[in-house]
């Protein structure tokens, strides 16, 4: 009987719109091909790789934090530490990748393996300790924000030229290779990983906690691994952005934690969990950053980016209220 | 190609090979009475290219009255015609505190083709690839203010540590040979480097005045703060000879008011503010900063470097200093403008000299 009381409403759909959902994915996609569009009408090189690359590099850091905050986010928790996190790698890196490539590639590992460390950390405190995620990811934020101090209290350091060479400009003269490799980890950390009952079991419980316990699933583990790729990711964006300086400063994470959240958010995925993609987290990330070099080339006073960006936020939440507004049944939103 | 800058077309593919560092001695640079070279600057000359050029400013952080008084600087430096012959094209960008976004609005610029490019930067060691991408891509970048941990590039900068001595000797004149003069120290933001090197300076001139007594308070280069603590320490210790200020004297004025003490000798800062306070209080001293006009010395630099000049790798500005004898309102400082202006607004040897007018016409935003 239940059944076939929801599914006349299933059945009402045209057959040409899209499935339920899949706007979220592709409102982000959309509005940045669109943003796109303009900047490369207004930027004085159009489509060239003197401007590419730089629109690609530009938004890689936050592209690889932001993926790490969804991972938290659609399990219906938030990362406060994320820029912290970064800000530690991010200095760890200055002092570690550089030398001989054998030193380079532990410096590299070593980088990632504190960045995991760190989220493993803040996973053990939400599940084990039962403290809010929010509360625990603030409190460890302040201590490894301390920690990148004491690694480095002034910014300098040393990275290595080559790599970072490589890893900032093009791949076949005109790829930008940042975005290579963007894609290249998001690909194979998570696509072996959402084929596995675990890496499904996070959409799971952001989506309905107890249903997915009662289902079999394991919401600590999930929970666990939500925060370990939090602190991977939040290390790799700490990493390219060593790679972009040729240093590290302790100081560069209070911006992207709530950058990150916003990235999340515009790209689709929504704070009560269970929801996104990790593309559209990405075409998220790269909006803001293609808002601003907008800016650089209209000339719109500086002040008004924040403004600008809020408003970009503001109307992502907003849509994600459509979904409220054209349910039939209320309860299903509000769970 | 780039039809704004024509010698541009030819130029791009052999980049490289157009900066040449030429070694020559210090003596021989462009200008040296403006641009001062600093000890050990390196001398660096590239191609001529002819203009007009496109040029670009990327400040970093924007909310505060020197970032403001800066680009308003650069804005008239721009607007005076024979400097404006020289610009095809002049783009202002503020970017915030994002090392990624100025990096990135660097890039941008280098790719778009312009010719040369002033740097306030927001970090003084995340620039070796921007440096080195410069070079290569044949775009001048010259770094003013906050400089860059390199000498591959043109820095324009006021040397802070001059700042200070210069302050302390007005002073040590002031007090002509008295006999174990009591002298007051306000200082700046603790930690900082810019405070330590004023620091430093003034001490290098004081600790030789025999039987000499400096009291240091830390002030925060804040006017609020400089008055209160000027005022606990006038209470406690009484009368000074002196009084040597880093920034926000205005306060160090207020608080003799308040106390009903006389005035005495005071080196301070440039601030609009002060200067109203010192002109009205009668006060004997020296008024002198890191002016905000140096934006228009460094385009001044940029546009040398790309005619050809000789330039040093590190200028040390001839800090912009007056003795308050010689402060006229309307000429170097103005009761109808706010406090907060940067009243020094000059730099003579560089033939920089705006009146208010020129600086407060100018809005602070992007171009």
């Amino acid at each position: 009987m239940v059944a076939t009381e929801i599914s006349p409403a299933r059945r009402s759909r045209p057959p040409l719109s899209l499935p339920p959902g899949a706007w979220r994915l592709a409102l982000p996609l959309v509005v940045l091909a669109v943003l796109f569009a303009v900047l490369i009408a207004i930027h004085p090189r159009g489509l060239a790789v003197a401007s590419m690359t730089p629109w690609a590099n530009q938004a890689v850091t936050l592209a690889f934090v932001a993926v790490g905050q969804f991972f938290v986010v659609v399990t219906r928790g938030l990362d406060l530490s994320i820029g912290a996190v970064l800000a530690l790698s991010n200095a760890l890196a200055s002092e570690l990748v550089s030398g001989t490539p054998v030193e380079i590639a532990v410096g590299v590992v070593a980088v990632l393996a504190v960045g995991c460390l760190c989220g493993a950390i803040n996973g053990a405190a939400v599940v084990f300790g039962r403290i809010q995620p929010i509360v625990a990811t603030l409190a460890t934020g302040a201590i490894y924000t301390g920690l990148a101090l004491i690694v480095r209290p002034t910014p300098g350091g040393d990275v290595d030229e080559a790599l970072s060479d490589m890893l900032t400009y093009e791949t076949f003269g005109f790829f930008p290779t940042s975005l290579i490799l963007l894609f290249a980890v998001v690909y194979l950390v998570w696509w072996p990983l959402s084929r596995t009952v675990l890496g499904r079991s996070l959409y799971a419980i952001g989506s309905n906690e107890s249903a997915a316990f009662m289902s079999g699933l394991n919401p600590k583990r999930a929970r666990l691994l939500a925060h370990v790729l939090a602190g991977f990711f939040a290390a790799c964006g700490g990493l390219f952005l060593a790679f972009q300086t040729l240093s590290g400063d302790a100081s560069v994470g209070f911006s992207y934690t709530l950058n990150s959240i916003a990235a999340v958010v515009i790209g689709g995925a929504s704070l009560a969990g269970g929801v996104g993609t990790v593309i559209g987290v990405i075409a998220g990330a790269y909006l803001l950053r293609t808002i601003s070099t907008i800016m650089i080339f209209t000339g719109l006073p500086p002040m008004a980016q924040p403004l600008f960006e809020g408003l970009v936020l503001l109307a992502a939440v907003s849509v994600g209220a459509i979904e409220m507004i054209t349910s039939r049944n209320k309860l299903k939103v509000l769970r | 190609m780039n039809p704004l800058c024509p010698a541009k077309v030819g130029l791009l593919a052999t980049a490289a090979l157009l900066l040449s560092l030429v070694p020559v001695t210090a003596a021989d640079t462009y200008q040296p009475a403006c641009f001062v070279p600093a000890p050990n600057a390196k001398t660096i000359q590239t191609e001529a290219k002819p203009g007009p050029c496109r040029i670009a400013l990327v400040n970093g952080f924007v909310g505060n009255d020197w970032r403001i008084n800066m680009i308003q600087a650069a804005k008239a430096w721009a607007a005076i015609p024979e400097n404006k012959a020289e610009l095809k094209e002049f783009k202002i960008i503020s970017v915030g505190n994002d090392v990624a976004a100025q990096i990135s609005a660097l890039d941008n610029l280098i790719g778009a083709g312009y010719d040369g490019i002033v740097l306030n930067a927001v970090n003084a060691t995340s620039f070796g690839p921007i440096v080195k991408r410069a070079k290569r891509a044949g775009v001048a970048l010259v770094a003013f203010d906050n400089v860059l941990d390199t000498d591959e590039i043109v820095q324009v900068n006021e040397d802070q540590f001059q700042l200070g001595e210069i302050k302390a000797k007005d002073v040590v004149e002031r007090l002509a040979g008295k006999a174990n003069p009591k002298v007051l120290e306000v200082r700046g933001l603790p930690g900082n480097s810019v405070d330590r090197d004023n620091h430093d300076g003034m001490r290098s001139v004081l600790d030789k005045v025999p039987g000499i007594q400096v009291t240091e308070v830390v002030g925060n280069w804040d006017t609020g703060t400089v008055q209160k603590v000027v005022a606990d320490v006038l209470a406690t210790q009484g009368q000074f000879d002196a009084v040597v200020c880093q920034h926000g004297c205005a306060g160090v004025v207020r608080a003799l008011i308040d106390a009903k003490m006389p005035m005495i000798p005071i080196a301070g800062d440039a601030e609009n503010g002060t200067r109203i306070i010192m002109a009205q209080q009668g006060v004997k001293g020296l008024s002198a900063a890191q002016a905000p006009a140096m934006s228009a010395v460094t385009l001044q630099a940029l546009i040398a470097q790309l005619k050809g000049e000789p330039m040093p790798s590190l200028v040390s500005l001839a800090i912009p200093a007056i003795k308050t004898e010689e402060l006229k309102d309307g000429v170097n400082y103005w009761t109808s403008l706010p406090n907060t202006f940067y009243a020094a607004t000059s730099f003579p040897a560089c033939g920089i000299d705006f009146t208010a007018d020129q600086i407060m016409s100018q809005t602070p935003d992007n171009t």
